[in-house]
Protein backbone atom coordinates (compact mmCIF):
# COMPACT_ATOMS: atom_id res chain seq x y z
CA UNK A 1 0.00 0.00 0.00
CA UNK A 2 2.92 2.29 0.81
CA UNK A 3 4.42 1.53 -2.59
CA UNK A 4 1.11 2.40 -4.25
CA UNK A 5 1.05 5.68 -2.35
CA UNK A 6 4.59 6.57 -3.42
CA UNK A 7 3.59 5.79 -6.99
CA UNK A 8 0.60 8.10 -6.65
CA UNK A 9 2.85 11.02 -5.67
CA UNK A 10 5.25 10.18 -8.47
CA UNK A 11 2.41 10.50 -10.99
CA UNK A 12 1.29 13.79 -9.44
CA UNK A 13 4.74 15.26 -9.75
CA UNK A 14 5.14 14.03 -13.32
CA UNK A 15 1.79 15.60 -14.22
CA UNK A 16 2.93 18.85 -12.70
CA UNK A 17 6.13 18.85 -14.71
CA UNK A 18 4.02 18.39 -17.80
CA UNK A 19 1.84 21.41 -17.03
CA UNK A 20 4.44 23.67 -15.47
CA UNK A 21 2.90 27.01 -16.46
CA UNK A 22 -0.44 25.93 -15.10
CA UNK A 23 1.12 24.85 -11.83
CA UNK A 24 2.92 28.18 -11.41
CA UNK A 25 -0.35 30.01 -12.02
CA UNK A 26 -2.13 28.04 -9.33
CA UNK A 27 0.72 28.50 -6.91
CA UNK A 28 0.52 32.24 -7.53
CA UNK A 29 -3.20 32.02 -6.88
CA UNK A 30 -2.64 30.33 -3.51
CA UNK A 31 -0.17 33.04 -2.51
CA UNK A 32 -2.54 35.80 -3.57
CA UNK A 33 -5.53 34.20 -1.81
CA UNK A 34 -3.81 34.08 1.58
CA UNK A 35 -1.95 37.32 0.90
CA UNK A 36 -5.21 39.20 0.36
CA UNK A 37 -6.71 37.74 3.54
CA UNK A 38 -3.69 38.71 5.62
CA UNK A 39 -3.27 42.06 3.86
CA UNK A 40 -6.85 43.06 4.59
CA UNK A 41 -6.37 42.01 8.22
CA UNK A 42 -3.16 44.02 8.49
CA UNK A 43 -4.64 47.21 7.05
CA UNK A 44 -7.73 46.87 9.24
CA UNK A 45 -5.69 46.36 12.39
CA UNK A 46 -3.49 49.36 11.70
CA UNK A 47 -6.66 51.33 12.17
CA UNK A 48 -8.03 49.13 14.99
CA UNK A 49 -5.08 47.64 16.90
CA UNK A 50 -7.06 45.34 19.18
CA UNK A 51 -9.58 42.62 18.32
CA UNK A 52 -11.02 41.46 21.65
CA UNK A 53 -7.51 41.78 23.08
CA UNK A 54 -5.69 40.17 20.13
CA UNK A 55 -3.04 42.14 18.24
CA UNK A 56 -2.28 41.75 14.54
CA UNK A 57 0.81 39.67 15.33
CA UNK A 58 -1.28 37.24 17.36
CA UNK A 59 -3.98 37.16 14.68
CA UNK A 60 -1.29 36.38 12.12
CA UNK A 61 -0.26 33.36 14.19
CA UNK A 62 -3.93 32.37 14.59
CA UNK A 63 -4.38 32.48 10.81
CA UNK A 64 -1.19 30.61 9.97
CA UNK A 65 -2.05 27.84 12.44
CA UNK A 66 -5.40 27.26 10.74
CA UNK A 67 -3.83 27.64 7.31
CA UNK A 68 -1.21 24.95 7.94
CA UNK A 69 -3.67 22.37 9.28
CA UNK A 70 -6.05 23.13 6.44
CA UNK A 71 -3.36 22.97 3.74
CA UNK A 72 -2.04 19.70 5.17
CA UNK A 73 -5.57 18.34 4.81
CA UNK A 74 -5.79 19.70 1.26
CA UNK A 75 -2.46 18.18 0.28
CA UNK A 76 -3.21 14.68 1.54
CA UNK A 77 -6.97 14.27 1.81
CA UNK A 78 -8.33 16.60 -0.85
CA UNK A 79 -10.04 13.91 -2.95
CA UNK A 80 -12.61 13.36 -0.18
CA UNK A 81 -14.59 16.30 -1.49
CA UNK A 82 -15.02 14.48 -4.80
CA UNK A 83 -16.88 11.53 -3.24
CA UNK A 84 -20.34 13.07 -3.78
CA UNK A 85 -19.43 13.59 -7.46
CA UNK A 86 -18.16 10.00 -7.79
CA UNK A 87 -21.40 8.72 -6.26
CA UNK A 88 -23.62 10.89 -8.43
CA UNK A 89 -21.84 9.94 -11.62
CA UNK A 90 -21.71 6.25 -10.73
CA UNK A 91 -17.92 6.22 -10.68
CA UNK A 92 -17.82 5.15 -7.04
CA UNK A 93 -18.71 1.52 -7.68
CA UNK A 94 -15.35 0.62 -9.13
CA UNK A 95 -13.65 1.35 -5.78
CA UNK A 96 -15.80 -1.29 -4.15
CA UNK A 97 -14.72 -4.16 -6.38
CA UNK A 98 -10.98 -3.67 -5.89
CA UNK A 99 -9.17 -5.46 -3.07
CA UNK A 100 -7.76 -2.36 -1.32
CA UNK A 101 -9.34 -0.18 1.35
CA UNK A 102 -11.97 2.06 -0.28
CA UNK A 103 -10.91 5.23 1.50
CA UNK A 104 -7.31 4.70 0.44
CA UNK A 105 -8.42 4.37 -3.17
CA UNK A 106 -10.49 7.56 -2.98
CA UNK A 107 -7.51 9.47 -1.57
CA UNK A 108 -5.24 8.32 -4.36
CA UNK A 109 -7.30 9.15 -7.42
CA UNK A 110 -4.74 10.89 -9.62
CA UNK A 111 -5.20 14.63 -9.58
CA UNK A 112 -3.31 17.71 -10.60
CA UNK A 113 -2.60 18.81 -7.06
CA UNK A 114 0.68 19.35 -5.34
CA UNK A 115 1.43 20.39 -1.78
CA UNK A 116 2.20 23.95 -2.89
CA UNK A 117 -0.30 25.33 -0.38
CA UNK A 118 1.33 23.30 2.37
CA UNK A 119 4.78 24.63 1.52
CA UNK A 120 3.42 28.16 1.63
CA UNK A 121 1.62 27.48 4.92
CA UNK A 122 4.72 26.05 6.60
CA UNK A 123 6.70 29.09 5.50
CA UNK A 124 4.03 31.41 6.87
CA UNK A 125 3.88 29.52 10.14
CA UNK A 126 7.66 29.64 10.52
CA UNK A 127 7.50 33.41 10.17
CA UNK A 128 4.45 33.77 12.38
CA UNK A 129 5.90 31.97 15.42
CA UNK A 130 8.64 34.55 16.19
CA UNK A 131 6.41 37.41 15.00
CA UNK A 132 3.87 36.48 17.66
CA UNK A 133 6.66 36.56 20.25
CA UNK A 134 6.91 32.79 20.73
CA UNK A 135 10.25 31.16 21.40
CA UNK A 136 10.73 28.21 19.03
CA UNK A 137 11.87 25.62 21.56
CA UNK A 138 11.83 21.93 20.53
CA UNK A 139 8.82 21.39 22.79
CA UNK A 140 6.91 24.21 21.07
CA UNK A 141 7.78 22.92 17.61
CA UNK A 142 6.60 19.45 18.59
CA UNK A 143 3.37 20.81 20.01
CA UNK A 144 2.70 23.02 16.96
CA UNK A 145 3.35 20.02 14.69
CA UNK A 146 0.81 17.98 16.66
CA UNK A 147 -1.71 20.82 16.46
CA UNK A 148 -1.24 20.96 12.69
CA UNK A 149 -1.76 17.20 12.32
CA UNK A 150 -4.70 17.34 14.72
CA UNK A 151 -6.12 20.25 12.74
CA UNK A 152 -5.81 18.33 9.48
CA UNK A 153 -7.59 15.37 11.11
CA UNK A 154 -10.42 17.62 12.31
CA UNK A 155 -10.75 18.89 8.76
CA UNK A 156 -10.66 15.32 7.46
CA UNK A 157 -13.22 14.14 10.01
CA UNK A 158 -15.62 16.84 8.93
CA UNK A 159 -15.13 16.46 5.19
CA UNK A 160 -15.38 12.67 5.48
CA UNK A 161 -18.60 13.02 7.48
CA UNK A 162 -20.13 15.30 4.86
CA UNK A 163 -18.94 13.02 2.04
CA UNK A 164 -20.47 9.97 3.75
CA UNK A 165 -23.84 11.67 3.85
CA UNK A 166 -23.82 11.52 0.06
CA UNK A 167 -24.46 7.75 0.31
CA UNK A 168 -27.91 8.63 1.62
CA UNK A 169 -28.53 12.04 0.06
CA UNK A 170 -27.09 12.37 -3.41
CA UNK A 171 -26.85 16.15 -3.27
CA UNK A 172 -24.85 17.40 -0.29
CA UNK A 173 -23.30 20.44 -1.96
CA UNK A 174 -25.22 22.95 0.16
CA UNK A 175 -24.02 21.34 3.36
CA UNK A 176 -20.50 20.99 2.05
CA UNK A 177 -20.50 24.60 1.07
CA UNK A 178 -21.96 25.84 4.38
CA UNK A 179 -19.35 23.93 6.38
CA UNK A 180 -16.56 25.22 4.14
CA UNK A 181 -17.70 28.80 4.45
CA UNK A 182 -18.00 28.46 8.21
CA UNK A 183 -14.46 27.19 8.33
CA UNK A 184 -12.74 29.62 5.97
CA UNK A 185 -14.35 32.83 7.17
CA UNK A 186 -15.06 32.16 10.82
CA UNK A 187 -11.69 30.70 11.85
CA UNK A 188 -9.92 33.95 11.00
CA UNK A 189 -10.97 35.71 14.18
CA UNK A 190 -11.06 34.84 17.89
CA UNK A 191 -14.36 33.06 18.52
CA UNK A 192 -15.10 35.50 21.32
CA UNK A 193 -16.46 37.97 18.74
CA UNK A 194 -19.39 35.67 17.87
CA UNK A 195 -22.66 35.02 19.66
CA UNK A 196 -22.61 32.19 22.19
CA UNK A 197 -24.46 29.74 19.96
CA UNK A 198 -21.94 30.19 17.14
CA UNK A 199 -19.04 29.72 19.60
CA UNK A 200 -20.51 26.45 20.83
CA UNK A 201 -20.89 25.21 17.25
CA UNK A 202 -17.30 26.14 16.45
CA UNK A 203 -15.98 24.50 19.62
CA UNK A 204 -17.99 21.31 19.92
CA UNK A 205 -20.22 20.63 16.92
CA UNK A 206 -17.78 21.39 14.09
CA UNK A 207 -14.67 21.84 16.24
CA UNK A 208 -12.80 24.27 13.96
CA UNK A 209 -11.86 26.31 17.05
CA UNK A 210 -9.52 23.46 17.99
CA UNK A 211 -7.62 23.94 14.74
CA UNK A 212 -6.33 27.33 15.79
CA UNK A 213 -8.22 29.33 18.43
CA UNK A 214 -7.81 27.05 21.47
CA UNK A 215 -4.18 26.06 20.84
CA UNK A 216 -3.25 29.67 20.03
CA UNK A 217 -4.97 30.89 23.20
CA UNK A 218 -2.91 28.40 25.19
CA UNK A 219 0.41 29.15 23.47
CA UNK A 220 0.03 32.91 23.58
CA UNK A 221 -1.22 32.73 27.17
CA UNK A 222 -4.36 34.66 26.32
CA UNK A 223 -7.38 34.73 28.50
CA UNK A 224 -9.85 32.30 26.93
CA UNK A 225 -12.87 34.57 26.71
CA UNK A 226 -14.86 32.64 24.13
CA UNK A 227 -16.49 30.10 26.39
CA UNK A 228 -14.67 30.76 29.67
CA UNK A 229 -12.83 27.44 29.54
CA UNK A 230 -9.46 26.61 30.99
CA UNK A 231 -6.85 27.59 28.33
CA UNK A 232 -5.25 24.15 28.71
CA UNK A 233 -8.13 22.86 26.58
CA UNK A 234 -5.88 23.88 23.67
CA UNK A 235 -3.71 20.85 24.44
CA UNK A 236 -6.57 18.59 23.37
CA UNK A 237 -6.35 19.38 19.63
CA UNK A 238 -4.57 16.13 18.59
CA UNK A 239 -7.02 14.08 20.65
CA UNK A 240 -10.02 15.90 19.20
CA UNK A 241 -8.59 15.33 15.72
CA UNK A 242 -8.14 11.61 16.28
CA UNK A 243 -11.57 11.33 17.90
CA UNK A 244 -13.30 13.14 15.06
CA UNK A 245 -11.55 11.08 12.46
CA UNK A 246 -12.41 7.82 14.30
CA UNK A 247 -16.09 8.72 14.55
CA UNK A 248 -16.20 9.76 10.88
CA UNK A 249 -14.44 6.60 9.80
CA UNK A 250 -16.97 4.39 11.61
CA UNK A 251 -19.73 6.42 10.00
CA UNK A 252 -18.01 6.03 6.60
CA UNK A 253 -17.90 2.23 7.01
CA UNK A 254 -21.61 2.22 7.81
CA UNK A 255 -22.22 4.38 4.77
CA UNK A 256 -20.31 1.94 2.58
CA UNK A 257 -22.50 -0.95 3.77
CA UNK A 258 -25.57 1.10 3.01
CA UNK A 259 -24.34 2.29 -0.40
CA UNK A 260 -26.39 1.09 -3.35
CA UNK A 261 -25.39 3.34 -6.20
CA UNK A 262 -27.56 5.85 -8.00
CA UNK A 263 -28.19 3.74 -11.05
CA UNK A 264 -26.30 6.12 -13.29
CA UNK B 1 -33.34 51.77 -33.49
CA UNK B 2 -35.79 49.64 -31.55
CA UNK B 3 -35.68 46.83 -34.10
CA UNK B 4 -31.89 46.99 -34.14
CA UNK B 5 -31.83 46.45 -30.41
CA UNK B 6 -34.51 43.75 -30.35
CA UNK B 7 -32.18 40.76 -30.74
CA UNK B 8 -30.01 41.95 -27.81
CA UNK B 9 -33.07 42.25 -25.58
CA UNK B 10 -33.88 38.65 -26.51
CA UNK B 11 -30.33 37.57 -25.65
CA UNK B 12 -30.69 39.17 -22.22
CA UNK B 13 -34.03 37.42 -21.61
CA UNK B 14 -32.56 34.09 -22.63
CA UNK B 15 -29.61 34.50 -20.30
CA UNK B 16 -31.97 35.36 -17.46
CA UNK B 17 -34.03 32.23 -18.05
CA UNK B 18 -30.94 30.06 -18.38
CA UNK B 19 -29.45 31.25 -15.09
CA UNK B 20 -32.77 30.89 -13.30
CA UNK B 21 -32.68 27.14 -13.89
CA UNK B 22 -29.63 26.84 -11.64
CA UNK B 23 -31.74 27.66 -8.62
CA UNK B 24 -29.55 25.71 -6.29
CA UNK B 25 -26.47 27.84 -6.92
CA UNK B 26 -28.55 30.91 -6.47
CA UNK B 27 -29.67 29.83 -2.99
CA UNK B 28 -26.09 29.01 -2.09
CA UNK B 29 -25.08 32.47 -3.16
CA UNK B 30 -27.71 34.15 -1.01
CA UNK B 31 -27.00 31.90 1.98
CA UNK B 32 -23.32 32.65 1.75
CA UNK B 33 -24.01 36.36 1.80
CA UNK B 34 -26.18 36.10 4.89
CA UNK B 35 -23.41 34.29 6.75
CA UNK B 36 -20.98 36.99 5.70
CA UNK B 37 -23.35 39.73 6.86
CA UNK B 38 -23.43 38.06 10.27
CA UNK B 39 -19.64 37.83 10.25
CA UNK B 40 -19.16 41.47 9.33
CA UNK B 41 -21.50 42.56 12.11
CA UNK B 42 -19.52 40.58 14.70
CA UNK B 43 -16.20 41.73 13.31
CA UNK B 44 -16.82 45.48 13.15
CA UNK B 45 -18.77 45.55 16.40
CA UNK B 46 -15.81 43.94 18.19
CA UNK B 47 -13.29 46.26 16.53
CA UNK B 48 -15.24 49.44 17.27
CA UNK B 49 -15.91 48.39 20.87
CA UNK B 50 -12.23 48.45 21.84
CA UNK B 51 -10.59 51.00 19.57
CA UNK B 52 -11.04 54.66 18.74
CA UNK B 53 -13.39 54.95 15.75
CA UNK B 54 -12.08 56.72 12.62
CA UNK B 55 -13.46 60.27 12.58
CA UNK B 56 -15.58 60.12 9.45
CA UNK B 57 -16.77 56.53 9.77
CA UNK B 58 -18.72 55.58 12.92
CA UNK B 59 -19.80 51.96 13.51
CA UNK B 60 -23.21 52.27 11.86
CA UNK B 61 -21.61 53.75 8.72
CA UNK B 62 -19.00 50.99 8.65
CA UNK B 63 -21.66 48.27 8.91
CA UNK B 64 -23.67 50.03 6.21
CA UNK B 65 -20.57 50.23 4.01
CA UNK B 66 -19.74 46.54 4.41
CA UNK B 67 -23.33 45.35 3.92
CA UNK B 68 -23.95 47.46 0.82
CA UNK B 69 -20.59 46.26 -0.55
CA UNK B 70 -21.76 42.65 -0.15
CA UNK B 71 -25.06 43.38 -1.88
CA UNK B 72 -23.19 45.09 -4.73
CA UNK B 73 -20.92 42.07 -5.05
CA UNK B 74 -24.00 39.94 -5.70
CA UNK B 75 -24.34 41.80 -9.00
CA UNK B 76 -20.73 42.74 -9.74
CA UNK B 77 -19.19 39.33 -9.16
CA UNK B 78 -21.18 37.82 -12.00
CA UNK B 79 -18.72 37.74 -14.80
CA UNK B 80 -20.89 38.50 -17.82
CA UNK B 81 -18.00 37.99 -20.22
CA UNK B 82 -17.09 34.49 -19.03
CA UNK B 83 -18.96 33.45 -22.14
CA UNK B 84 -16.04 34.62 -24.31
CA UNK B 85 -13.77 32.08 -22.69
CA UNK B 86 -16.33 29.27 -22.90
CA UNK B 87 -17.11 30.00 -26.53
CA UNK B 88 -13.45 30.13 -27.43
CA UNK B 89 -12.88 26.76 -25.86
CA UNK B 90 -15.72 24.96 -27.59
CA UNK B 91 -15.31 26.91 -30.82
CA UNK B 92 -18.87 28.26 -31.08
CA UNK B 93 -17.46 31.78 -31.24
CA UNK B 94 -16.84 31.15 -34.93
CA UNK B 95 -20.56 30.82 -35.68
CA UNK B 96 -21.33 33.85 -33.50
CA UNK B 97 -19.01 35.92 -35.65
CA UNK B 98 -20.93 34.86 -38.75
CA UNK B 99 -24.28 36.02 -37.36
CA UNK B 100 -25.48 39.51 -38.28
CA UNK B 101 -24.92 40.85 -34.76
CA UNK B 102 -22.27 42.91 -33.01
CA UNK B 103 -20.73 40.18 -30.91
CA UNK B 104 -19.47 42.32 -27.99
CA UNK B 105 -23.02 43.70 -27.63
CA UNK B 106 -24.26 40.13 -27.58
CA UNK B 107 -21.90 39.39 -24.69
CA UNK B 108 -23.01 42.54 -22.92
CA UNK B 109 -26.71 41.70 -23.22
CA UNK B 110 -26.06 38.13 -22.12
CA UNK B 111 -24.19 39.51 -19.11
CA UNK B 112 -27.00 41.93 -18.32
CA UNK B 113 -29.54 39.10 -18.41
CA UNK B 114 -27.38 37.03 -16.12
CA UNK B 115 -26.89 39.87 -13.67
CA UNK B 116 -30.56 40.89 -13.75
CA UNK B 117 -31.41 37.62 -12.07
CA UNK B 118 -28.96 38.37 -9.29
CA UNK B 119 -30.19 41.94 -9.10
CA UNK B 120 -33.64 40.52 -8.38
CA UNK B 121 -32.04 38.50 -5.59
CA UNK B 122 -30.66 41.62 -3.92
CA UNK B 123 -34.09 42.31 -2.48
CA UNK B 124 -34.68 39.09 -0.49
CA UNK B 125 -31.02 39.11 0.56
CA UNK B 126 -31.40 42.66 1.77
CA UNK B 127 -34.50 41.72 3.77
CA UNK B 128 -32.66 38.82 5.43
CA UNK B 129 -29.65 41.03 6.06
CA UNK B 130 -31.87 43.61 7.75
CA UNK B 131 -32.70 41.01 10.40
CA UNK B 132 -29.02 41.02 11.32
CA UNK B 133 -27.85 44.58 10.76
CA UNK B 134 -29.23 48.10 10.51
CA UNK B 135 -28.34 49.96 7.32
CA UNK B 136 -28.33 53.74 7.02
CA UNK B 137 -30.54 55.10 4.25
CA UNK B 138 -29.19 58.28 2.63
CA UNK B 139 -31.38 61.14 1.45
CA UNK B 140 -32.95 60.76 -2.03
CA UNK B 141 -30.39 62.97 -3.82
CA UNK B 142 -27.45 61.04 -2.39
CA UNK B 143 -29.15 57.72 -3.12
CA UNK B 144 -29.80 58.80 -6.70
CA UNK B 145 -26.14 59.68 -7.22
CA UNK B 146 -25.18 56.36 -5.64
CA UNK B 147 -27.37 54.47 -8.13
CA UNK B 148 -25.87 56.42 -11.03
CA UNK B 149 -22.37 55.73 -9.77
CA UNK B 150 -23.20 52.06 -9.34
CA UNK B 151 -24.39 51.84 -12.96
CA UNK B 152 -21.12 53.33 -14.18
CA UNK B 153 -19.28 50.93 -11.88
CA UNK B 154 -21.15 48.05 -13.53
CA UNK B 155 -19.98 49.20 -16.96
CA UNK B 156 -16.37 49.70 -15.81
CA UNK B 157 -16.47 46.21 -14.29
CA UNK B 158 -17.84 44.83 -17.55
CA UNK B 159 -15.14 46.31 -19.78
CA UNK B 160 -12.40 45.29 -17.34
CA UNK B 161 -13.73 41.72 -17.35
CA UNK B 162 -14.03 41.87 -21.12
CA UNK B 163 -10.34 42.76 -21.44
CA UNK B 164 -9.40 39.99 -19.00
CA UNK B 165 -11.45 37.35 -20.77
CA UNK B 166 -10.16 38.42 -24.15
CA UNK B 167 -6.69 37.32 -23.08
CA UNK B 168 -8.11 33.86 -23.75
CA UNK B 169 -7.82 34.65 -27.46
CA UNK B 170 -4.05 34.43 -27.02
CA UNK B 171 -3.40 32.01 -24.16
CA UNK B 172 -6.62 29.95 -23.84
CA UNK B 173 -6.05 29.08 -20.15
CA UNK B 174 -6.79 32.12 -18.04
CA UNK B 175 -8.90 30.86 -15.16
CA UNK B 176 -6.20 31.02 -12.46
CA UNK B 177 -5.08 34.43 -13.66
CA UNK B 178 -8.63 35.68 -13.47
CA UNK B 179 -9.11 34.45 -9.94
CA UNK B 180 -5.89 36.21 -8.97
CA UNK B 181 -7.02 39.49 -10.48
CA UNK B 182 -10.40 39.08 -8.85
CA UNK B 183 -8.96 38.56 -5.34
CA UNK B 184 -6.52 41.42 -5.68
CA UNK B 185 -9.18 43.74 -7.04
CA UNK B 186 -11.53 42.82 -4.17
CA UNK B 187 -8.94 44.24 -1.80
CA UNK B 188 -7.87 47.20 -3.95
CA UNK B 189 -11.38 48.24 -4.99
CA UNK B 190 -12.57 48.83 -1.45
CA UNK B 191 -14.93 45.86 -1.38
CA UNK B 192 -13.41 44.24 1.73
CA UNK B 193 -12.30 47.37 3.58
CA UNK B 194 -12.68 51.08 2.75
CA UNK B 195 -9.73 52.47 0.84
CA UNK B 196 -9.55 55.26 3.42
CA UNK B 197 -8.03 52.68 5.83
CA UNK B 198 -4.93 52.26 3.67
CA UNK B 199 -2.05 54.42 4.91
CA UNK B 200 -0.37 57.39 3.21
CA UNK B 201 0.97 57.04 -0.26
CA UNK B 202 -0.47 53.57 -0.78
CA UNK B 203 -3.93 54.86 0.07
CA UNK B 204 -3.66 57.72 -2.39
CA UNK B 205 -2.28 55.41 -5.08
CA UNK B 206 -5.28 53.07 -4.70
CA UNK B 207 -7.70 55.93 -5.34
CA UNK B 208 -5.84 56.52 -8.60
CA UNK B 209 -6.34 52.94 -9.82
CA UNK B 210 -9.33 51.83 -11.91
CA UNK B 211 -10.44 49.32 -9.25
CA UNK B 212 -11.58 52.19 -7.02
CA UNK B 213 -14.20 53.06 -9.65
CA UNK B 214 -15.94 49.72 -9.07
CA UNK B 215 -16.71 49.59 -5.35
CA UNK B 216 -15.11 52.50 -3.57
CA UNK B 217 -16.64 55.41 -5.47
CA UNK B 218 -20.31 54.36 -5.13
CA UNK B 219 -19.82 53.22 -1.52
CA UNK B 220 -18.10 56.39 -0.34
CA UNK B 221 -20.93 58.38 -1.89
CA UNK B 222 -23.47 56.15 -0.10
CA UNK B 223 -21.99 56.48 3.39
CA UNK B 224 -21.38 60.20 2.96
CA UNK B 225 -17.59 60.36 3.02
CA UNK B 226 -17.63 61.93 -0.45
CA UNK B 227 -19.14 65.39 0.15
CA UNK B 228 -21.93 66.73 -2.03
CA UNK B 229 -19.57 69.10 -3.83
CA UNK B 230 -17.31 66.24 -4.98
CA UNK B 231 -19.99 64.01 -6.50
CA UNK B 232 -19.54 65.36 -10.01
CA UNK B 233 -15.78 64.84 -9.98
CA UNK B 234 -16.17 61.31 -8.58
CA UNK B 235 -18.59 60.33 -11.35
CA UNK B 236 -16.37 61.94 -13.97
CA UNK B 237 -13.36 59.89 -12.89
CA UNK B 238 -15.46 56.72 -13.13
CA UNK B 239 -16.62 57.72 -16.60
CA UNK B 240 -13.03 58.32 -17.69
CA UNK B 241 -12.07 54.80 -16.60
CA UNK B 242 -15.02 53.46 -18.54
CA UNK B 243 -13.91 55.26 -21.69
CA UNK B 244 -10.28 54.13 -21.30
CA UNK B 245 -11.06 50.47 -20.75
CA UNK B 246 -13.98 50.55 -23.15
CA UNK B 247 -11.60 51.66 -25.90
CA UNK B 248 -9.06 49.07 -24.81
CA UNK B 249 -11.74 46.37 -24.96
CA UNK B 250 -12.73 47.57 -28.43
CA UNK B 251 -9.12 47.50 -29.61
CA UNK B 252 -8.52 44.05 -28.17
CA UNK B 253 -11.69 42.80 -29.78
CA UNK B 254 -10.66 44.16 -33.18
CA UNK B 255 -7.26 42.50 -32.93
CA UNK B 256 -8.65 39.28 -31.49
CA UNK B 257 -11.45 38.62 -33.95
CA UNK B 258 -8.89 38.65 -36.74
CA UNK B 259 -6.88 36.12 -34.86
CA UNK B 260 -9.44 33.38 -34.29
CA UNK B 261 -7.91 29.99 -34.84
CA UNK B 262 -9.67 26.70 -34.76
CA UNK B 263 -8.43 24.51 -31.95
CA UNK B 264 -9.88 21.37 -33.42
CA UNK B 265 -12.26 19.12 -31.53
Amino acid sequence: MLAAYAQYWRINILTMLEYRANFIMWFAFTIVYHGVALGALYVTMRQFPSMNGWTFREMFFLYSLWMTGHELHNAVFFQIVSVPDFVREGRFDRFLVRPIDTLFQVLTVPQQLLPDGLVLALTTLTIAIPVAGLHASPLLVLFVAMVVVGGALIDLGISLGVATLSFWFVRVDTLRWAVMSLEQDFTRYPISIYARGVRIVLAFVLPFAFMNYFPATFLLQKQESGLGLNPEIGLLTPAIGLGWFAISYVFWRRGLRHYQGTGS
Amino acid sequence: MATALAPYWEFAKKAFAREATYRFEVFTEVGSLILRVYLLRCLWTALYAQNAAPLNLPLHSMITYATVALLMSLVLEIDGTRLIREKLRDGTIATDLMKPIVVPFYFFSDGVGRTLLYAVLVLPTLLCALLLVRIDVPDPARFGVFVLSFLIAYCVNFVLNFCMNSIAFWTLETFALQLIVRWVSDLLSGQIIPLTFFPGLLGRALFALPFAAIYSTPLLIYVGITPRGAWGAALAVQAIWFVIFGSAAFGIWQAASRRIVVQGG
